[in-house]
């Protein structure tokens, strides 16, 4: 029963970190970068949710909206700051050029709201289903995940900027020729990228409270998602998001939570050497 | 010319003496811990830069330096095992996890990005290995752990003298930047600059990519933990955030790229200019502060990489030299000149 408790909350939870994992996930297919800011952008957003509701007694959820686009507008600070100018030096440079900006995000939240916990304090009931206890905040979440997933389907298969983005995810140079500014979709892409951030703190904020060093895990749990799923491949990772999702879940409730996050490191190591091009991932020809 | 050609020759030289008088110039405790703080972190980054100037990108050496740090303190804690063994034991191990991973990972063709990201995940394990363990093996977990003072005792490598540490540290880096002039000397040196520029290429000449890289991957995590037991020794504290992890391993990576990690004195000076950085900014606005110089710290990483991504050292030596070269041209205009700086 315990086990099925542990499953259940993982997939719920598993909705949330596919949510988290698309973001990373599209701005790898599209931009070919490795974002390893993502968690701390998620972070601000709990941040600012925090300052909003706690300090100015703004309403919850309009707090979350305002926090979403703040994030959508830092990640575009981002983009034109950090990433354009370094679009054509090599992939490692750029790695590290976004693990300054990790440095940089995580040290200004730690001066200005100091190493403690901060949290809004929301009392969502726990739900019961026989003898399966459900969290309403994990039901939230991947609620919101899930509809959230929906639009952005929507809007990479029916519109035409989504289908432009497929596009110069597919191939930078031939969209060009097509006549697709691919400028303008990395630009739309980060937009995106980091209004996904956003949705995914205002998603934690009825789960955790925030401290300066949260969004290094989550940058990292993104990664194994993407990893897991085949970088740029965006059902892979959906998918890779509940595996691990369960896996952390169960690992936690056994053992205790470092070996689930152990175990889930494991699979991803594992994969990066035995199937580098991720579960669903095609080997690209050179 | 050749008195040029003995100066360079013997500028390494002068150096070290110089790093040898300097503590009875300046006898004030502080500078030496800077010191020696310098010496274990150049010496860090220098061997990081084995592997890191031949395009072999790894974001996991914070795991070999913790390595380093646990074995060393945990045998001499529970098992009161000299660190001199402890550091043997350390070094091992890290060696051991390295070629593991090393071979499997080359072996399946893991390279670039995708070989930085699972020694990231290294790390991380590794970290949270010893979280894990906080009561098994009574690691101390997030908290850290103290290593029981004996005062002064050679044996158990421990010395309330500070000028020890120092010459031991200065000893250590000499050690590492000779290594590095070895490595040049070497065909090694010559395979892996070839792996570096075109790896297929390197395969189809018949270089044993897979082995000269697995090599290099584990005597560099070797040297890293050994460097771990120095530090561990000179603080007697460690715990998980500065001892090892992802931040440590990015720490050593940055340190390599504000110097240049093409050079023999770009690590040394990154690091030289990182650690009197964050002191600095320490000093300067207080404890209290100590986010403020980080987050210095990493614009300073940001703007680096984007003006100048040879590093520091490397930049500005390239620069001298093309300067001095254009000067040689135009002397011998006419003639062919042999490369002086050959």
């Amino acid at each position: 029963m315990l086990i099925l408790n542990a499953v259940i909350n993982g997939l719920l939870f598993g909705g949330v970190l596919a949510l988290m994992a698309f973001g990373m996930n599209l701005m790898f297919g599209v931009v070919q970068i490795v974002h390893l800011a993502y968690g701390q952008f998620i972070m601000v957003g709990l941040y600012l949710v925090y300052l909003l509701t706690v300090l100015y007694h703004v309403p919850l959820l309009l707090s979350c909206v305002l926090a979403i686009i703040a994030i959508a507008l830092l990640s575009v600070l981002c983009y034109y700051s950090v990433v354009k100018p370094l679009l054509k030096a090599p992939p490692i440079n750029q790695l590290l050029a976004l693990a300054g900006l990790w440095i940089v995000l995580e040290n200004a939240c730690l001066a200005f709201f100091g190493a403690t916990y901060k949290g809004v304090q929301v009392v969502l009931p726990v739900l019961h289903v026989g003898e399966i206890y459900i969290a309403a905040s994990n039901l939230i979440g991947f609620g919101v995940g899930l509809i959230t997933l929906g639009l952005l389907y929507l809007f990479l298969n029916k519109t035409y900027t989504g289908v432009a983005i497929r596009a110069v995810a597919q191939d930078t140079e031939v969209s060009g020729v097509m006549g697709i500014n691919s400028r303008t979709i990395y630009l739309i892409t980060f937009v995106v990228g980091g209004a996904l951030a956003g949705v995914t703190a205002a998603c934690f904020v009825p789960v955790y409270a925030v401290h300066p060093h949260f969004g290094s895990a989550f940058t990292l749990l993104a990664f194994i998602i993407v990893i897991l799923g085949g970088m740029g491949n965006l059902i892979g990772g959906f998918i890779g998001a509940f595996i691990i999702g369960v896996v952390t879940s169960i690992g936690s409730t056994l053992l205790n939570p470092e070996i689930g996050q152990i175990i889930a490191l494991l699979i991803c190591l594992l994969i990066i050497i035995l199937r580098p091009q991720g579960l669903l991932g095609v080997r690209a020809r050179t | 010319m050749k008195f040029m050609e003995n100066f360079k020759k013997g500028t390494p030289l002068l150096i070290l003496a110089l790093l040898m008088i300097c503590p009875f110039v300046f006898s004030s405790p502080y500078l030496l811990h800077i010191f020696i703080l310098i010496f274990i972190w150049s010496y860090v980054t220098t061997v990081w830069s084995y592997m890191g100037r031949f395009g072999i990108i790894s974001l996991g050496h914070g795991a070999f330096f913790g390595i380093g740090v646990y074995t060393t303190a945990l045998l001499f804690n529970l098992y009161n095992v000299s660190p001199w063994l402890g550091m043997l034991a350390g070094g091992l191990a890290a060696a051991t996890i390295a070629v593991i991973l090393g071979y499997s990972c080359f072996k399946f063709g893991v390279i670039g990005h995708y070989f930085a990201i699972a020694t990231l995940v290294l790390a991380e394990i590794i970290t949270l290995v010893i979280i894990a363990l906080r009561d098994t093996l009574e690691t101390g977990g997030k908290l850290g752990l103290t290593v029981r003072s004996l005062g002064t005792s050679p044996l158990f490598f421990q010395f309330e003298n500070k000028l020890i540490f120092y010459y031991l540290t200065l000893a250590l880096l000499g050690l590492a930047l000779l290594i590095w002039k070895k490595i040049d000397d070497s065909k090694v040196q010559r395979a892996l600059k070839a792996v570096g520029e075109d790896e297929e290429a390197a395969l189809s000449l018949g270089i044993d990519v897979v082995k000269y890289k697995t090599t290099m991957f584990a005597v560099s995590a070797f040297m890293t933990a050994l460097g771990g037991t120095a530090y561990i020794q000179f603080t007697m504290f460690a715990d998980p955030t500065t001892c090892t992890g992802v931040g440590l391993s990015l720490g050593i990576v940055f340190k390599a790229i504000i110097g240049g990690m093409f050079t023999l004195w770009g690590p040394t000076i990154g690091s030289a200019l990182i650690v009197v950085l964050e002191e600095y900014t320490r000093l300067a606005l207080g404890s209290a502060f100590v986010s403020y110089s980080q987050i210095i710290y990493g614009l300073l990483i940001i703007i680096l990489i984007r003006f100048l991504p040879g590093g520091l050292y490397g930049t500005f030596s390239d620069l001298f030299r093309q300067k001095r070269k254009r000067e040689v041209q135009v002397l011998l205009s006419g003639r062919q000149a042999a490369d002086p700086y050959k």
